[in-house]
C-alpha cells in the first residue's frame, strides 16, 4: 500500500516579519502540491490580497476569479495580472492574535499544461466584517513549478506559518 | 514509511486521447472517504463534470451549488437528476480542475454525499457544490463524465485517493 | 524577503529526492461513530505533535420539525462568549453571508435534521491550522454541505476561538442530538521535519 501526502517544508516567520516568503527548489517527484497558511500581515487594513507567484514569473501570466463573503454580503470579482490573488490575509486592524486560514491546492504542478490553482481562504475578526474567499486561479505557463512566492503588500507578521505538502498519485 | 499514515492513491488515469468518460471500478470498501482530483480541459464549450455511481443512471441524484463568474454570485440546484453535476466551464480547451470529496462512500446506512470545489479561472467560474446519490449501497464504481456528451481532452488527469479514519 | 530553499529544509539536509522523504503526513488520530443518539462528540487529549488538524464528518440530528440543524464547536471546554463565526453559503436559490459575533460556540449549518430526507447526512471538512501554537487564536475553516433534491446548502465558513491556548479538546454538539451513524474523524497533519 502506497501512502502519499508528504510534508516537504514549513516556515514560521520570526521577529520583525518578512515581506514575502519564497519556497525554492520544490521537489519534482510529487503529483500535486498543498500549501497551508496561517497568516497575518502588518498593514493597517482588515484584509489585503495574498499574492502568489510561481518560478519568479513577473509577467502578466496570472488570472483569478473569486467568490467572496464579507460577513454580510457575497460578491465576485476577477483579476488578471502579475500574480494570482488567492484570497485575503488577516490585516493588523483585525482582532489581535487572529491569523487567516488559507489553503492552496495545485494539481499536476510538474505537468506541461497551464497550472490551475484552487484557493480557499478565510480571515477572522471579533466583529461582523471578515472575509471568506473561494478562488479559481490560473498560471498561464507550461513550466513545471519549482518555486512559490507568497507576497503581501507589507510584511507577514511573526508567527505566520507556511507549510508545503506533496501529494503523489503513485498507485 | 510513517506508521499509521493514510491518504492512499487508489487509481490514476491520464487520457492519451479525448474521452467522454473515465470510470473507476472495483473500488475497495476499506476506506472512509474518497477524494477525486480532476485536472484537465473540456473539448467543447459548456462543459460540466458529471458523476454516476455504481452504474446508476436513474434519477437518483441531486445537487446544489454556489457559483461566481467574476461579476455575479448565484446559487443553483438540480433535483431528481440522472447524475451529480459539479462545475461549469464556458469555453472549450480551457484548463479547469475539481476536487471532489465523497464522504463515507462505503457506509450502507446512509445515502452518499459529495462536496466539491471546481475552478476555471479563465472565462468561467469558481464553484462550491454539494451533491447526493440517494442510495445506501457502498460505492464501488465512479463514472466521471462530461455533461452534454462533451469529451475530456487528451492530457486530462483523474486520480482517486482513499482516506482511512482511525 | 525570506527565502527558503527546500534544499535545506528536509530532514537529511539534502535535496528531497524520491524515496528520501517520510511519505506519510496525514495521520488518523481518532474516530467517533455513533451507535445511538448522542448530544456531544468530543475529542480529548489531542496530541500536540502535529502542525494542523482536520476533522472530516457526516452528521444528522433528531432536531424535531426541522430539515437541518446547526453544528456547534467549543474548544478546551470553554463555554464562554469567546467565539465568532462568519458564514458564506448558498441554498440552491441565493447566496448569503453572515456573522455570529461573541457567541459561546463556532457554528456551521450543514447538519440534516429530523424532517430531512431519510438516510441523508450533512458533510463537513474542518481545517484547524496551527492548533498547538500559543501565539495565536485558533481559526477554523469549514467546507460543508448537503443536498436533498430541492433543499440543501453549501458553505465556506470560518470561526475563531479568542484564546491563545493550544487546542487539547474539541466538542461538537447540535441543537438536537446527533443520531446513529453520525461520524467525526480527527486527523493530524505533520509538520515538516517531524
Amino acid at each position: 500500500m502506497a501512502y502519499t501526502y508528504s510534508k516537504i517544508a514549513s516556515y514560521t516567520v520570526g521577529s520583525g516579519g518578512v515581506s514575502n516568503v519564497d519556497l525554492l527548489a520544490i521537489p519534482q517527484n510529487y503529483t500535486d502540491l498543498v500549501l497551508k497558511m496561517s497568516i497575518r500581515f502588518d498593514q493597517a487594513y482588515e484584509q489585503a490580497n495574498i499574492d502568489i507567484r510561481f518560478n519568479y514569473d513577473f509577467g502578466s501570466n496570472y488570472s483569478v476569479r473569486r467568490l467572496r463573503g464579507t460577513g454580510s454580503a457575497a460578491n465576485s470579482d476577477s483579476v488578471s495580472g502579475t500574480s494570482i490573488t488567492i484570497g485575503y490575509g488577516a490585516g493588523d486592524t483585525l482582532t489581535a492574535n487572529t491569523f487567516g486560514n488559507a489553503e492552496l491546492y495545485i494539481p499536476n504542478y510538474t505537468g506541461s499544461n497551464y497550472k490551475s490553482v484552487n484557493g480557499d481562504a478565510v480571515t477572522e475578526n471579533n466583529a461582523t466584517a471578515a472575509w471568506a474567499v473561494l478562488q479559481a486561479g490560473l498560471w498561464s505557463n507550461t513550466a513545471a513549478i519549482n518555486s512559490i512566492s507568497i507576497i503581501c503588500g507589507g510584511k507577514w507578521k511573526q508567527y505566520s506559518t507556511f507549510t508545503l505538502y506533496g501529494v503523489k498519485a503513485e498507485v | 514509511m510513517a506508521a499509521g499514515a493514510t491518504y492512499t492513491p487508489l487509481a490514476t488515469t491520464t487520457l492519451t486521447s479525448a474521452s467522454a468518460t473515465v470510470t473507476f471500478s472495483s473500488i475497495s470498501s476499506a476506506y472512509t472517504d474518497l477524494v477525486l482530483i480532476y485536472n484537465g480541459k473540456f473539448a467543447s464549450a459548456n462543459g460540466q463534470i458529471a458523476l454516476n455511481f455504481n452504474g446508476d443512471t436513474a434519477t437518483n441524484y441531486s445537487d446544489n451549488s454556489l457559483n461566481a463568474d467574476g461579476s455575479a454570485v448565484t446559487a443553483a440546484r438540480d433535483t431528481t437528476y440522472g447524475r451529480i453535476v459539479q462545475g461549469y466551464t464556458a469555453s472549450a480547451n480551457v484548463d479547469n480542475m475539481t476536487i471532489i470529496n465523497i464522504m463515507n462512500y462505503a457506509n450502507t446506512n446512509m445515502s452518499k454525499t459529495v462536496i466539491s470545489r471546481h475552478n476555471t479561472a479563465a472565462g468561467a467560474n469558481v464553484q462550491l457544490s454539494s451533491g447526493a446519490w440517494r442510495s445506501t449501497a457502498a460505492i464501488n464504481s465512479i463514472a466521471v463524465s462530461c455533461y452534454n456528451g462533451i469529451n475530456f481532452t487528451a492530457g486530462s488527469t483523474f486520480t482517486l485517493y482513499g482516506i482511512l479514519a482511525a | 524577503m525570506s527565502v527558503i530553499s527546500l534544499k535545506y529544509k528536509s530532514k537529511s539536509g539534502n535535496l528531497t529526492a524520491p524515496g528520501d522523504v517520510d511519505p506519510g503526513a496525514f495521520i488518523p488520530i481518532a474516530t467517533t461513530t455513533l451507535t445511538t443518539s448522542t448530544a456531544t462528540i468530543s475529542f480529548t487529549g489531542i496530541p500536540q505533535n502535529y502542525e494542523h488538524l482536520q476533522i472530516r464528518g457526516i452528521l444528522r440530528s433528531d432536531r424535531a420539525g426541522q430539515p437541518k440543524d446547526q453544528l456547534r464547536m467549543q474548544l478546551n471546554s470553554d463555554t464562554g462568549s469567546n467565539y465568532t463565526t462568519h458564514l458564506l453559503s448558498g441554498d440552491g436559490t441565493a447566496a448569503y453571508a453572515a456573522a455570529n459575533v461573541g457567541a459561546t460556540f463556532i457554528n456551521n449549518n450543514s447538519v440534516t435534521g429530523a424532517t430531512s430526507t431519510a438516510s441523508m447526512y450533512g458533510t463537513v471538512v474542518m481545517d484547524i491550522l496551527d492548533y498547538a501554537n500559543t501565539n495565536k487564536y485558533t481559526v477554523v475553516r469549514f467546507l460543508s454541505g448537503y443536498d436533498t433534491s430541492g433543499a440543501g446548502t453549501v458553505e465556506l465558513d470560518s470561526g475563531v476561538w479568542l484564546n491563545t491556548a493550544a487546542v487539547t479538546s474539541i466538542s461538537i454538539v447540535t441543537i438536537g442530538n446527533m443520531i446513529q451513524y453520525s461520524q467525526l474523524a480527527l486527523y493530524g497533519i505533520k509538520r515538516a521535519g517531524a
